[in-house]
């Protein structure tokens, strides 16, 4: 029966198949023919007629329809056909896949590690630098500073915060606001973050209270108005388990009752990001706030409509001024060697204050740095596709042979690299999941504050960064974007190549010859200078943490254990403190493991311990200026619990009481810097804090310690005996005798007995707020150093890749040289020859470009300069050994060959 | 390979089947393998072949499948069935009789 016969048995769909099944069975009959044809040695066009002539008359028609077709058939897809095409594009990219699991993994794997670090750092960009700030259009929020003179920024006093908004006109709202820390009374005593703030706070954000009603704004009228308070959501639920009826019910803040008049929305917790409770802060008494120089609040101000951010800056700079001139300086300005620099005012966008200046610079670094890791993954990558082409270069000639089009093939190929990108995207979700929870973990408040990143606004922090919407679709955008990346240049480098000459070699021979051969050296170049890059910045950083943990901060934290409490203002009669504190240690003393005890009123490396002005009494003050010193509040027993040297006169003793003569000891730095040549022991100095303004004699000095961050040489410091001056702030200081953080539920039962009313908080061990210190140091040189590393095996890979394909394309080449006599050594050398070039020409891009580009991590670095001569040398030495190493196996390989099976071969 | 002679009649059947009794194989194979073993004398015309393939798989001697070629390519793959087993096996020994009586008598000398 011929065939034609037989169609018109089957029903009209079996026909339709079994045509189809023919036309199939005979397309890919042709393209074998050609290929074996063109292999033979005929042109394209010829082969095509042959294989087609061959066919015979009964099936000519068809075999020429399919020449046609193959050729036609880029112009005449409509959408639906082009989406079916792409759905097959996807099934053969996905089989190609599936037969190569080692290929598909590795690059997986390298995709996942790359991708997902990126989306892990962006998140934390996006929550950090570019989420938009949780108020109500927060593009016409504005922060409002004091200038003083050399860029210092000063908040406000409540004088100064009325004087300015009377004055404005910008403002559709203006808020001051504060916040520090209130002891909740009552049952189980419980320090709590608040925000002092005015009425108009909540309007100018934007935020309208969850239940009860906001701060009328009447309450602002005049101080020592009614005590008055919002809580936060959390609060409500914690102590208040969400009781509807809360408001108007009393909140015991301070041992002082404040009225709840509202709770805030969900999430709300201030600018500060952490506020419990607002207060009025019109609550406090006239003489408190009209002191024109108490200065510590912040003003935010949401612009009028119509009121452009520019106006809004040179209003502040016009005000400024009136306000400094409005309120003169008790007794004049303290610096009096020079015309007293005028204040003036500034306002920023609230935006651009978001966090800390170095916060910001280390996250960009960090970004950076991610980026180029996911580079190199793609010069990776692309090496590896372009391997790949050589190895299929046979089967896509064919198609070209046949008539498809290049644009045709491209698309293939750039699919299947597609393919691979996604399913990289898919698993980097993994890595970016884990990535998010480590960084978002992270305690930024304290940490950030005792690195000295001070600034910023509470509410944007790290415990913002999460996988979002936002991550996904920077994911996905940067997926497509590296799946074309390393998948079009292979690409459309494949389909390039000539036809004839690739039909003819049968994919084992000299391959793609010159041109493929440079553009994949080129790209293990990039590789090299981009991992050298990164290698060099986390050597620098890594050198920085070492110089900070190298750094002596004037202690010994071994075994020393902290712990703060607060006694709630009037719980103890002043007279009775210094018994409290000496009753305090006793008790603590008592207990087992306790070997010393003492009280201080702020850490070490705290970075934002209180301070004032010295003056001398030998001295005019004109000749000092503003002698600025720390001033600290220690018992006795303090410097032997921290091991401070003594370093001449004595120290504190139990006889400098109140009624004795007022005494200070002072530390190396201000010795050196306020009596220069002088025997500070005996002159009399003041100090203006804790009642010392009236003078005191130096009795001793002792050694520097760092109370600033731990990269800052110690300034002149004061310290003042607690039983000469009463002071409501302590911290316990416990040297013990084994592991000091065992100790801690002991103390805190101690101070329990003793003053059940004062609550214990946090309670760490010195070692670990000295690790504290150096946190954001460590951070940056361990995922630097993580993404160096990744760098490097990248790089590593790629060069062993490039080299092993070269030899197996030269296997030829080698036979002849080794039949004519060469050495293994001397082909061993021709190849590392190879690898070497490439690693120098990688290297020197790669100093040239890490010069360029570590001038970034300047302020990031301590002690190192960004052109420290060892991190490079050492860092380039590393990097060639890796590279070396990974061309030694190719180039064993190489001289390994025999030359009869090379020559034969060949 | 232009100047081999052309088949005999009746002859490629019992070729194709020979080539399919040592495994599956797609068209393109099939005429490959014939070549190879025929060192190039045996020139198979594609159209015929495949005129022959859907013949006998219309006869029921081989069937045929969709498969993945080693490269991934989708081809239509012909095995041997029983039937086409036995028919290679007499239709096979005739023709070898033929060939060898044919081959006697050619190899005869005149004078």
């Amino acid at each position: 029966m011929s065939d034609s016969r037989r169609l018109f048995h089957l029903d009209p769909l079996r026909r339709k198949l079994a045509r189809q099944e023919m036309r199939d069975e005979l397309a890919f009959h042709v393209e074998e023919r050609v290929a074996q044809l063109i292999a033979r040695g005929l042109s394209p066009e010829t082969a095509r007629a042959e294989a087609i002539r061959r066919l015979g008359p009964e099936y000519a028609n068809t075999g020429e329809a399919l020449g046609r077709s193959a050729a036609l058939k880029e112009r005449r897809l409509d959408v639906r056909e082009r989406l079916r095409e792409f759905g097959d594009d996807i099934r053969y990219a996905v089989r190609g896949l599936a037969t190569r699991p080692g290929f598909t993994a590795i690059a997986v794997l390298t995709l996942g590690i790359g991708i997902g670090a990126n989306t892990a750092i962006y998140s934390a960009v996006d929550a950090l630098l570019l989420r938009s700030l949780p108020f109500v259009e927060p593009g016409r929020l504005l922060d409002i500073v004091q200038t003083s003179g050399d860029d210092g920024k000063q908040p406000w006093s409540y004088p100064k915060y009325t004087f300015f908004r009377d004055q404005q006109r910008s403002y559709a709202a203006l808020a001051a606001h504060s916040s520090s820390q209130s002891i909740l009374t009552g049952a189980d005593p419980e320090r709590v973050p608040v925000e002092e703030v005015t009425a108009a706070y909540l309007p100018t954000l934007g935020i309208r209270v969850a239940r009860g009603r906001d701060f009328p704004m009447e309450l602002d009228a005049a101080p020592g108005a009614q005590r008055v308070a919002l809580i936060s959501d959390a609060l409500w639920q914690r102590r208040f388990n969400a009781d509807p009826s809360v408001v108007g019910r009393s909140l015991g803040l301070n041992n002082q009752p404040w009225e709840i008049i509202g709770v805030l929305p969900p999430g709300f917790r201030g600018l500060s990001g952490r506020a419990e409770v607002l207060l009025n802060l019109s609550a406090r008494s006239a003489e408190e706030l009209n002191e024109p120089w108490s200065m510590e609040f912040s003003l935010i101000g949401r612009l009028k409509d119509g009121v452009t951010i520019e106006q809004a800056r040179s209003e502040a700079g016009l005000i400024g001024p009136r306000v400094y001139d409005a309120f003169p300086m008790a007794g004049g300005s303290l610096t009096t060697s020079k015309a007293p620099e005028k204040w003036s005012a500034e306002a920023r966008p609230l935006d651009t204050i978001r966090v800390a200046s170095g916060l910001r610079r280390s996250l960009l670094v960090l970004f950076g740095a991610v980026g180029m890791v996911l580079l190199i993954a793609c010069v990776n990558l692309a090496n590896l596709l372009v391997a790949r082409a050589v190895a299929r270069k046979r089967e896509i000639a064919v198609r070209l042979a046949l008539g498809a089009g290049r644009g045709r093939l491209v698309r293939l190929l750039v699919t299947e690299s597609l393919v691979l990108a996604l399913m990289g995207g898919a698993a980097s979700l993994l890595v970016a999941l884990g990535g998010t929870r480590a960084l978002s973990a992270i305690n930024p408040q304290e940490t950030l504050r005792v690195q000295g990143l001070t600034g910023g606004i509470g509410a944007v922090g790290f415990e913002g960064i999460r996988l979002d919407t936002s991550a996904l679709v920077f994911t996905f955008v940067v997926t497509v974007a590296v799946g074309l990346l390393f998948g079009l240049a292979p690409a459309l480098g494949a389909t390039r190549t000539g036809l004839v000459a690739d039909l003819k070699d049968g994919g084992s021979g000299a391959g793609f010859g010159r041109r493929v051969g440079a553009s994949r050296r080129l790209l293990v170049v990039t590789e090299v200078a981009l991992a050298l890059v990164l290698l060099a910045g986390s050597g620098l950083m890594i050198r920085s943490l070492g110089n900070l943990l190298n750094v002596d901060p004037g202690f010994d934290a071994h075994d020393v254990l902290t712990l703060r409490l607060s006694v709630p203002p009037g719980e103890l009669a002043p007279d009775s403190m210094p018994g409290f504190y000496e009753q305090l240690q006793a008790e603590i003393g008592g207990v087992p493991g306790v070997e010393q005890v003492a009280l201080a009123d702020c850490p070490p490396l705290n970075n934002g311990c209180n301070g004032t002005i010295m003056t001398f009494a030998d001295r005019p003050q004109s000749a000092t200026g503003n002698a600025m010193v720390g001033v600290h509040w220690v018992s006795p027993g303090w410097f032997g619990v921290m091991r401070v040297p003594l370093r001449r006169g004595r120290g504190f003793s139990d006889s400098d009481r109140l009624n004795a003569p007022k005494v200070v000891v002072i530390n190396e730095a201000a010795a050196r810097q306020y009596f220069g040549g002088e025997d500070p022991i005996g002159k009399r100095v003041a100090i203006y804090q804790g009642g010392f303004h009236t003078g005191a004699e130096v009795i001793g000095i002792v050694g520097d310690v760092r109370y600033g961050t731990i990269d800052s040489t110690a300034r002149p410091d004061v310290y003042i005996a607690y039983g000469q001056s009463r002071l409501s702030r302590m911290m316990v200081f416990v040297r013990a005798t084994g592991d000091p953080s065992a100790l801690a539920p002991a103390v805190r039962a101690a101070v329990r007995r003793i003053a059940p009313y004062a609550p214990v908080f946090d309670a760490r061990t010195m070692p670990s707020r000295v690790a504290t210190a150096s946190a954001q140091t460590r951070f940056s040189a361990v995922l630097l150093g993580f993404f160096a590393i990744v760098a490097v095996s990248l790089a590593v890979m790629g060069i062993y890749g490039v080299l092993s394909f070269a030899v197996a394309q030269r296997t030829g080449e080698i036979g002849i040289r080794m039949a004519l006599g060469a050495e293994r050594g001397r082909v061993l050398a021709l190849v590392l020859r190879d690898a070497a070039t490439l690693a120098v020409i990688g290297l020197t891009i790669g100093v040239a470009a890490t010069l360029a580009m570590t001038r970034v991590l300047r302020t990031m670095l301590f002690e190192v300069t960004t052109t420290d001569p060892l991190t490079y040398v050492g860092m380039v030495v590393v990097l060639g050994i890796a590279v070396m190493v990974a061309s030694w196996i190719p180039a064993r390989r190489a001289s390994r060959v025999d030359p009869v099976v090379a020559l034969r071969k060949g | 390979m232009a100047d081999a002679p052309p088949l005999l009649k009746g002859t490629l059947d019992i070729l194709v089947l020979k080539a399919l009794s040592w495994g599956p194989m797609h068209g393109f194979e099939i005429v490959s393998w014939l070549e190879q073993r025929s060192s190039g004398s045996v020139d198979v015309d594609d159209g015929a072949l495949y005129y022959a393939l859907h013949r006998m798989e219309e006869r029921g001697l081989i069937e045929s499948e969709w498969r993945l070629t080693g490269n991934n390519r989708k081809a239509r793959y012909y095995r041997m069935r029983a039937p086409g087993r036995v028919y290679l096996k007499s239709a096979g020994a005739s023709l070898e009789r033929y060939a060898r009586a044919l081959a006697d008598i050619l190899a005869l000398r005149t004078g």
